[in-house]
């Protein structure tokens, strides 16, 4: 018996030591991973590789998969093309190294160690908590983090976050902008105001009210919060129809409950202008289903051409967008989350980073990211662009408010 | 092959062994790679949490699907204590004891239900947790989460950052080991087997049921706040997502792959829940899941007992090929359960009641 115990000792140390051994088959303490001559880690002469981590699986894989799709069709083009010429006169192919984190901090933290010596610079993945997860590691490893999908203002403060940069404009950006067209339309409004309990409703209401400052016409008459894990918001929307408000400010990102709050309040007939979130704005999985033509106007905000969209149909950018998406994205549908078209963007803003960098180091590429301005990336809606100049702001802050006209949406400059 | 064996049951040969073992322990941070030592560290901290879920399944059968609550509530603790510059030692020990009292309350009502009862009443902390994580964000930092350094490397000791945490995880997740071996192989061990085979049996021998499934239940989520003690040291950030539902079933495939009952199981879970993910990322990042999942079947049906029953699988093909393999060793069974297990099924019975395990028997003889 003692014999078949120690057996079985001796199996499981060995079992130990072969996985320690294929663990250790990464190698000793050597931070030089094949960089060039005086460059940093991820750049030789003749290519650069960019590190993502984004959810690839589990129920955040739709955007994810989008993350990685744009990025690789907007670079697999370049590439085709010869490459990116950057501004130390070399040209360098760019390759994208993609990993699975299943929106798991735990698992984005370990593709990024993983990662960061393989990498030049960490870009575009999607994810506030998986973002965040490893931008303190990156920080003290000087990693580049930059262009990520996440509208967590802390990416774009300078001070908090030197080695990142967010990508998309931020919640306050988005409610910001609804909040200025509704203050400018001279007209008396009264606004219901129904907002996720958390840092994203509170982002949105936080900018609404920064874009109606100092407005007399817009008046807010009753705010009321949910939880993102309530299943119903039935009771918030009877309560709110109480005030027969004009405007209904409704910072949701549950697709369900967005759908709910539309059918709720016609079947209470109160049809006021509704406002919607980018990312819980979708004509066929929200406002078909919500039946929102019924509402005098159902408004969100972009800054990117929608592919489904019949306003863009003949559009050269998404064209080109489309045939590069699926030659080197991978990816042959027309994409259903604007999470394609905005990859597709950071490629291009890097691409420009890249055409200006003198020297392969990242320190040189975390100086000239911050010098982008006034630049229109391919698919980018007229009236906003890439400016990376100003502190507290990410890469795209402007976005154009957008109506329903019952099948797509299209660009308003005024709110009636 | 049994001069081997001989050799290796030699008192001071088992010596030799744990001493090699214990200065590879303190030797292999200083040799590895920042990844390697990273990733050692990470497989320490789901080990541990894996260790916790085996005390009350492996060892007690009692199915617990909320084992990666306890983790993420250790994890918070640790957080808010380091953020708010608590003595670490306080914030180890509440990060240990918060969810040990929570396990404790939840156990003294759940251990009263039978069977399944038990597992949906688990199955709510995860499903409670994350809406509870984002609400209180006082405390967590809400869905943002919650960052802290606390364990980067202290100056005077003069290593990098992820050598010293992983002797962190080496000293406390040991330590959290050898109690733990010394638990389920003494007294209460015996008790907790035999509440698993038969909860009559046990009552009607003066072990209460329920006492020990409290019991063990508790000692599972003091170990699941250990684990998140050093979640938080190793990953140095929280936020509702760890606490997904989803990662306690994984918890619970790593648990039943590396080997149930089983303490170097355990170890093997721990390196099962870190390294498989990331295998899967090298094949096909867009594959993941299924490729996981395809390797759990795969697992499941090569070594039903687990990863840690693969050394005795491939002795016992060897065996087979050849038919004179020792007069000996034709008295082990074939087919030999997971470790732990066998105590039940090989234990002398008189009129079906166990007396004594085997190995207990044979050392106090």
């Amino acid at each position: 018996m003692n014999r078949k115990k120690n057996l079985r000792l001796t199996g499981a140390v060995a079992l130990i030591s072969a996985v320690a051994v294929t663990l250790a088959g990464c190698g000793g303490r050597d931070d030089s991973s094949g960089g060039a001559r005086g460059g940093s880690a991820g750049i030789t002469d003749s290519t650069v590789t960019l590190g993502i981590t984004t959810p690839l699986s589990g129920p955040t894989a739709g955007p994810g998969t989008c993350t990685v799709a744009g990025i690789k069709a907007y670079f697999g083009a370049a590439n085709a093309k010869g490459g990116v010429k950057f501004g130390d006169g070399k040209t360098r192919k760019v390759e994208i190294k993609a990993l699975d984190d299943a929106y798991d901090p735990q698992k984005a933290k370990s593709n990024y160690d993983q990662l960061k010596g393989k990498v030049f610079a960490m870009t575009a993945g999607l994810g506030t908590p998986t973002n965040r997860a490893y931008r303190e590691a990156a920080i003290s490893d000087e990693v580049p983090q930059v262009l990520v999908m996440t509208g967590d203002p802390i990416f774009s403060d300078k001070g908090e976050s030197p080695m990142q940069l967010g990508f998309v404009p931020t919640y306050i950006n988005e409610g910001e902008a609804f909040g200025k067209l509704l203050a400018a339309s001279g007209k008396e409004h009264s606004v219901a105001v129904l907002s996720q309990n958390d840092d994203y409703g509170q982002g949105y209401v936080e900018g609404f009210k920064k874009g109606i400052e100092g407005a007399s016409n817009v008046k807010i008459v009753k705010e009321l919060t949910y939880e993102a894990t309530d299943t119903s918001v039935d009771a918030q929307i009877t309560q709110l129809a109480g005030t027969k408000a004009d405007v209904m400010f409704n910072a949701m990102s549950i697709t369900p409950l967005a759908i709910a709050s539309l059918q709720k309040a016609q079947q209470l007939n109160w049809k006021p202008s509704w406002f919607l979130p980018s990312n819980t704005s979708s004509p066929k999985a929200i406002l078909e289903p919500g039946k929102a033509t019924a509402f005098p106007g159902v408004y969100s905000v972009s800054f990117a051409k929608a592919p489904q969209s019949p306003a863009f149909a003949g559009d050269e950018d998404v064209k080109t967008f489309l045939s590069d998406l699926k030659q080197y994205g991978d990816y042959s549908d027309v994409p259903a989350f604007p999470h394609c078209m905005w990859s597709y963007m950071t490629g291009a803003t890097l691409d420009q980073v890249f055409q200006k960098m003198t020297k392969p180091t990242r320190e040189d590429f975390m100086k000239e990211l911050r010098t982008v301005s006034a630049f229109s990336a391919p698919l980018m809606l007229e009236g906003t662009s890439v400016d990376t100049t100003v502190d507290g702001q990410p890469a795209v802050s402007t976005v154009q408010v957008q109506k329903y006209n019952g099948t797509g949406y299209a660009t308003v400059q005024s709110f009636g | 092959m049994s001069s081997i064996t001989g050799f290796l049951s030699r008192a001071w040969v088992r010596w030799a062994i744990t001493a090699v073992v214990a200065v590879a322990l303190l030797v292999v941070p200083l040799l590895f790679s920042e990844y390697t030592n990273q990733n050692l560290a990470r497989i320490g901290v789901f080990a541990v949490a894996v260790l916790g879920l085996n005390v009350v399944m492996g060892y007690t059968g009692q199915v617990s699907l909320g084992q990666i609550f306890f983790v993420g509530v250790g994890a918070y603790v640790t957080g808010y204590g380091a953020t708010h510059d608590w003595n670490i030692v306080v914030v180890f020990l509440a990060s240990v004891l918060v969810p040990g009292v929570i396990g404790l309350v939840v156990a003294l009502a759940a251990a009263r239900l039978g069977g399944l009862a038990i597992a949906m009443v688990t199955i709510a902390l995860p499903i409670i947790g994350v809406p509870l994580a984002k609400r209180l964000s006082d405390f967590t930092g809400g869905s943002q989460g919650l960052s802290s350094a606390f364990s980067n490397a202290p100056d005077w000791t003069g290593l990098y950052n992820d050598q010293w945490q992983l002797y962190l995880v080496i000293v406390i997740g040991g330590a959290t080991y050898l109690l733990t071996r010394n638990l389920v192989r003494g007294k209460y061990g015996r008790a907790f087997a035999i509440v698993k085979s038969n909860e009559a049996v046990a009552a009607s021998m003066g072990i209460s049921p329920y006492r020990y499934k409290v019991l063990a239940f508790t000692v599972a989520s003091l170990i699941g706040g250990v684990s998140g003690f050093l979640y938080m040291a190793v990953i140095q950030f929280t936020s509702p997502e760890t606490m997904t539902f989803s990662h306690s079933i994984t918890l619970l495939a790593s648990m039943v792959i590396g080997g149930a009952a089983s303490i170097i199981g355990s170890l093997l879970g721990g390196a099962y829940y870190v390294l498989v993910p990331q295998w899967s990322n090298d094949i096909n990042p867009n594959l993941t899941e299924l490729l996981q999942g395809a390797l759990l079947l795969l697992t499941l049906f090569l070594l039903p007992g687990g990863l840690v029953t693969l050394p005795r699988e491939i002795a016992r093909r060897l065996r087979r090929s050849r038919p004179d393999g020792g007069p000996e060793r034709r008295q082990t069974p074939s087919a030999e359960p997971a470790p732990g297990r066998e105590a039940v099924e090989e234990t002398p019975t008189v009129g079906g009641i166990p007396t004594q395990r085997p190995t207990e028997r044979q050392e106090q003889a």
